[in-house]
């Protein structure tokens, strides 16, 4: 195998410098080889993924598109209160838990969605505000039992405790823990949705929707997909009777 | 196939002294010294951050850039801290290790063989721990940090061309070496792919 020492110094040198010419060659043509192959690599792979962003483009948690049946205002995995059997009249509500306003409206909101129960679909849509520290947390929290079907009670919890958590520069986590043990839920499963990145996609979801809305604060109210002025108490109901007679 | 006298095999001293011959041997000490220096700084990184995050529950890493890029969470989760530690120290020694070793290389130091067994063993163990965190992330705790990644790609880099290194002029080494960018692309690639399936949804909702 070994290449034996030669007799001849000079013919071995002439030898070793065609042969070094050669490898010189042999490794441009592999360098060549290789980049021609990586290339080909690299183009069949993005070929591949756009081929299919073209054929499923935006089916994603925040995408633009939207499915059969939703709209801006309601997407199929908003949260409704109550649905009304003939779904003419739709009230959507983009709130922060956060907000004093929100839970100013909070017990109007409750007592319109019984009057009208079964009249009107009442929606809910999260709009944490970025200058309310546990706003965010607060969806989550919500977000982390509607999974174990306990929305309702949850953002009933959230507003009859806000004075107790909100306006504060700390984070709530452990408070809203508490909230969600105090109503027997699962808590492993709670805390796992609670941390999810899936779960504040969602709440973004909702945000992103909101904004594209014009949403500029909370809370913010779309009757059938035109936005109510809420001045007086009045208002909202003025509005809905209004919906429900045309 | 003829031989040239670059295939000639040689023992002993001789073998150190033909080392330079081996695929990759001239510029495997620059890719110690630079994916060094570059692994360093990830993980040193991910410890800072891993210690403001101790001191902060509420802090918010720089790289925590959207659901998916986010550092927070990753840095949270037990896989943080296999072996009780936080990872990024090991990357915080090893990588120092891996730049010093390519600058002595540079400065002229020829291991024995040995040592190229011990960088192998070292090489290899990051290179499949690199992968349980990979797919840990993926499948598991579905986000990826962008430190971590840069991690990742390093491990990736310097297991590849150390093996190479070491396979030298055998029939596997130089078949792997002839095609090592191909099959770097491949496995990167397969990666990427891993990743764009398992967040299709989020990044098609990006455009």
């Amino acid at each position: 195998m070994a290449f034996k020492s030669p007799q001849n110094t000079t013919a071995s040198g002439a030898r070793a410098k065609i042969d070094a010419a050669r490898a010189q060659d042999r490794r441009r043509a592999a360098r060549k080889r290789n980049m021609t192959i990586v290339a080909s690599l690299v183009a069949a792979f993005a070929v591949i993924v756009a081929v299919f962003l073209a054929v499923d483009p935006g089916s994603g948690p925040d995408g633009d598109t939207l499915a059969a049946g939703e709209s801006r205002y309601v997407r199929s995995d908003s949260h409704r209160l109550t649905t009304a059997a003939d779904g003419k009249v739709t009230l959507v509500e983009f709130l922060d838990f956060e907000c004093e306003a929100c839970r100013g409206m909070y017990p109007l909101v409750e007592s319109l969605r019984k009057e009208y129960e079964g009249r009107v679909t009442f929606v809910v849509r999260y709009f944490p505000l970025p200058g309310h520290f546990n706003a965010e947390r607060a969806a989550r929290a919500v977000e982390a039992a509607a999974q174990q079907d306990k929305f309702e009670i949850m953002y009933q919890r959230m507003y009859q405790t806000q004075t107790e958590w909100g306006e504060k520069r700390t984070p709530a986590d452990e408070y809203f823990r508490g909230l969600a043990q105090g109503l027997g839920m699962d808590m492993a499963a709670w805390q796992k949705a609670y941390e999810d990145p899936a779960t504040l996609a969602r709440v973004k979801k909702d945000v992103a929707d909101g904004q594209a809305l014009g949403v500029q604060g909370t809370p913010t109210f779309y009757l059938n997909g035109t936005l109510v002025q809420v001045q007086m108490q009045d208002d909202l109901k003025k509005a809905i009777d209004a919906a429900l007679a045309g | 196939m003829q031989r040239s006298p670059d295939d000639l095999t040689l023992s002993g001293d001789e073998q150190i002294a033909g080392e330079a011959d081996r695929p990759f041997a001239r510029s495997l000490p620059w890719l110690l010294l630079v994916g060094g220096l570059v692994g360093f700084a990830a993980a040193f990184t991910l410890t800072v951050e891993k210690i403001a995050l101790l001191r902060d529950p509420d802090y918010v890493p720089t790289c925590s850039i959207n659901p998916i890029l986010s550092c927070g969470s990753v840095m949270r989760t037990p896989q943080a801290e296999v072996f009780g530690f936080p990872n990024p120290l090991i990357g915080v020694a090893a990588f120092a290790a891996l730049a010093a070793i390519g600058a002595a290389m540079l400065a002229g130091a020829r291991p024995r063989p040995w040592f190229w067994a011990g960088l192998q063993a070292g090489v290899t163990f990051g290179v499949v721990f690199v992968h349980w965190l990979i797919w840990q992330s993926l499948y598991v705790i579905g986000a990826l940090c962008p430190y971590c990644m840069v991690v990742w790609v390093v491990t990736i880099l310097l297991f590849w061309y150390v093996t190479l290194v070491n396979l030298g002029r055998t029939r596997a080494g130089r078949l792997l070496a002839e095609y090592h960018a191909v099959a770097l692309t491949a496995w990167f690639l397969l990666i990427i792919g891993l990743i764009t399936v398992r967040f299709w949804d989020y990044w098609s909702s990006l455009i």
